[in-house]
């Protein structure tokens, strides 16, 4: 006779096995798309591309070619660069905006609607809008000439198509805001305001409440928020390409270049890129998110 | 110790009046209780002495200054929140230091104080713990710790007990009142419940729709309420319409002869507020004297140590609470009696 622990193991392994059984078609979906897509591209950097008639793998000769060319660092650099500034920026602005929304002030509602705008309206939209607004002989050169802050719109700054890059972290700041605003908007109306009043009470100043209390709470938000961003501003293409101050291009638009190559081997170099921007990309993300693991443990989160 | 009033004030949100207009003087070192319905404003009250909101009219007070242009950061008041709005990042050690660190208090004196206060409310064993992983009590426990060692001038409460179950509930209150007596901190705290405001406050403010009703000490508001919706509020259940002349009330079930060194009153119409537990039931008419009511007992509740009879009397239903003692059993005809003094009358202003 069985006793009565075997039978309760017993069904609880067929419950998981039916589990199983009821997530294998989002599984089947996942691995396709997902894992296929990406063993298809570490293996094509590695020299399996037998449809070129190529097919030397395991051959590590991609990216030891990529690597070792200094201009592979500077587009990595650049890269960084962008998609660094712009979450920083988007993250400050948008945090300011949502403390903002929380608060009550006059005509708040319009403000509501306004800021999403960005959000429903396509980059490419966006990058024309930068280059009418912001080129030189745009608008907003012309606006300086006819005010007379400089004598004619040639002389305005060179804002778009410079290794700066201020053109790219525009685009990006306009449309990523929105998005942080929404994010942490929601989250504070979450947290609501009364550990901030308790704060205040208590005697501390704006400062101690918003590093002390706020921050601290909205920082799940904050995390996952930017993250999304980073990740989106590292492997984006249309900005930098339309945008950018040419070579060396960033790392999505070298990809891009190889790929477009009247030389079709090239698209196994311009696999090891992607493969690359994926590998440095998921390395920075998981640290970010270890480190941030860490300090949800150390203030006892779980 | 500080002494806190507030002259004529009131708060406006947009074209909602939340409080239309407020004196109120609370002396220090008293514990004062804002009792009122949901929603009648006693949060919005609390919040404008706190600071938390800005009176649209009128002044708040401590100790005979204006304190309406004061900071809240700067007011030195204490505020224990209904959901006790702790820090869910810190521990409860944390918690409780928050105000101290932020006023940059040497850190030696932060951890004397901590001791000290950790042990008061005696949460010693959980100071590593996160508010999560608390009690509804602890927590509470936790968000007054954290208000008193900052040595508040005024000790606000919003609802303090309203999350804890009933026993917990009990122990809180003496909880309260034996800090309040030992600190004698002036206190403020917010009720929607009669008993809890009786049994806890030296004076309660009774808040209906944003006005002040009526500010007495316990036993004044429960045996003399000014007004029907007082008495109501405060668990009467006899009030009875009654005509008043030269002291005697003439009601459905009879006349009534007053007692007008306790309640003046003057010839016209008005209501008797009969508290249950004063009324005698008697199984016959020869024990009293005065103010006989013939009824029959068409009810019985049961509640261990108390019992409640409800008495037909000429039409009006009387409740009758005594100790059980004896039980009186349904359809027996009974008599009723009160004494002179334990009548109130309620009349409107003239
Ligand atoms: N910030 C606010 N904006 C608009 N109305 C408010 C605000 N705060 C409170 N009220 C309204 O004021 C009235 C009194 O609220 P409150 O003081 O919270 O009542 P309670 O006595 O239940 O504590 C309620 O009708 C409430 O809806
Ligand atoms: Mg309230």
């Amino acid at each position: 006779m069985p006793s009565p622990r075997t039978t309760e193991l017993a069904r609880h392994r067929k419950e998981r096995m039916w589990m199983w059984v009821q997530l294998s078609p989002v599984l089947a979906v996942l691995t396709v798309l997902f894992g296929g897509a990406l063993v298809l591209a570490v293996m094509q950097s590695l020299g399996f591309a037998p449809w070129f008639g190529v097919n030397t793998f395991p051959d590590f000769s991609y990216f030891g070619a990529l690597w070792g060319d200094w201009s592979f660092w500077q587009s990595l650099g650049l890269t960084l660069y962008y998609a660094t500034v712009s979450t920083v920026i988007a993250l400050i602005l948008g945090t300011l905006l949502a403390l903002a929304l929380v608060r009550t002030f006059p005509s708040k509602k319009l403000y509501k609607y306004l800021y999403k705008l960005p959000l429903m309206i396509p980059y490419t939209v966006g990058i024309a809008l930068a280059v009418i607004m912001l080129g030189n002989g745009g608008m907003i050169s012309r606006i300086f000439a006819f005010v007379g802050l400089i004598g004619d719109p040639s002389e305005f700054p060179q804002i778009l198509k410079t290794h700066y890059g201020w053109g790219i972290i525009a685009v990006y700041v306009w449309k990523q805001t929105p998005f942080v605003t929404l994010t942490l908007y929601a989250v504070l109306l979450g947290v609501g305001r009364e550990t901030e009043e308790a704060a205040a009470i208590l005697g501390a100043n704006k400062r101690q409440i918003f590093f002390q209390v706020t921050l601290p709470q909205i920082l799940p938000g904050i995390v996952s928020s930017t993250l999304i961003i980073f990740a989106f501003n590292i492997g984006a293409f249309e900005a930098p390409f339309i945008l950018g101050g040419g070579f060396p291009d960033t790392l999505p638009v070298v990809a891009w270049r190889y790929f477009n190559d009247a030389d079709y081997t090239l698209q196994l170099q311009g696999m090891a890129t992607v493969v690359s921007i994926a590998l440095i990309a998921s390395g920075i993300l998981y640290s970010y998110l270890a480190f941030y693991r860490r300090y949800e443990r150390r203030i006892g989160r779980n | 110790m500080t002494k806190v009033q507030l002259k004529g004030v009131r708060k406006e949100f947009g074209a909602f009046t939340a409080i239309s207009q407020i004196d109120l003087e609370i002396a220090s070192g008293e514990l004062v209780a804002l009792l009122g319905p949901s929603g009648c404003g006693k949060t919005t009250t609390l919040r404008m002495m706190a600071g938390l909101e800005v009176p649209t009219l009128g002044q708040i007070l401590f100790d005979d200054e204006d304190v309406s242009e004061v900071r809240v950061q700067d007011r030195n008041v204490g505020m224990v929140f209904q959901r006790y709005a702790l820090f869910p990042h810190m521990t409860v050690e944390k918690n409780v230091m928050f105000g101290l660190k932020v006023r940059g208090t040497p850190s030696d004196e932060i951890k004397r104080r901590l001791e000290e206060i950790l042990d008061v409310v005696q949460l010693d064993q959980f100071r590593h713990r996160f508010p999560a992983q608390l009690s509804g009590g602890q927590m509470q426990r936790v968000a007054i710790a954290r208000t008193l060692i900052t040595n508040p001038s005024v000790l606000m409460m919003d609802e303090p007990l309203a999350n804890l179950d009933t026993k917990l509930r009990g122990e809180m209150r003496r909880f309260i009142r034996d800090l309040q007596q030992r600190l004698g901190i002036t206190t403020v705290f917010v009720t929607h419940d009669q008993v809890e405001a009786m049994e806890l406050a030296d004076r309660v403010a009774v808040i209906f729709n944003g006005e002040l009703a009526q500010y007495d000490a316990p036993d004044a508001l429960y045996q003399r309420p000014n007004s029907i919706e007082i008495a109501d509020f405060m668990g009467a259940s006899n009030i009875f319409k009654a005509q008043i002349t030269g002291g005697i009330a003439r009601t459905a079930f009879g006349d009534l002869q007053l007692d007008q060194t306790v309640c003046q009153v003057r010839d016209g119409s008005g209501h008797v507020l009969l508290r249950a537990e004063a009324i005698d039931l008697l199984l016959s008419d020869a024990d009293a004297d005065q103010n006989l009511i013939a009824g029959k007992v068409t009810g019985r509740e049961f509640f261990g140590a108390t019992v409640n009879y409800t008495v037909d009397c000429n039409g009006e239903a009387i409740t009758v609470n005594e100790q059980s003692r004896r039980m009186v059993d349904v359809g027996q005809d009974v008599w009723l009696t009160i004494q002179p003094q334990r009548i109130w009358v309620i009349q409107n202003p003239v």
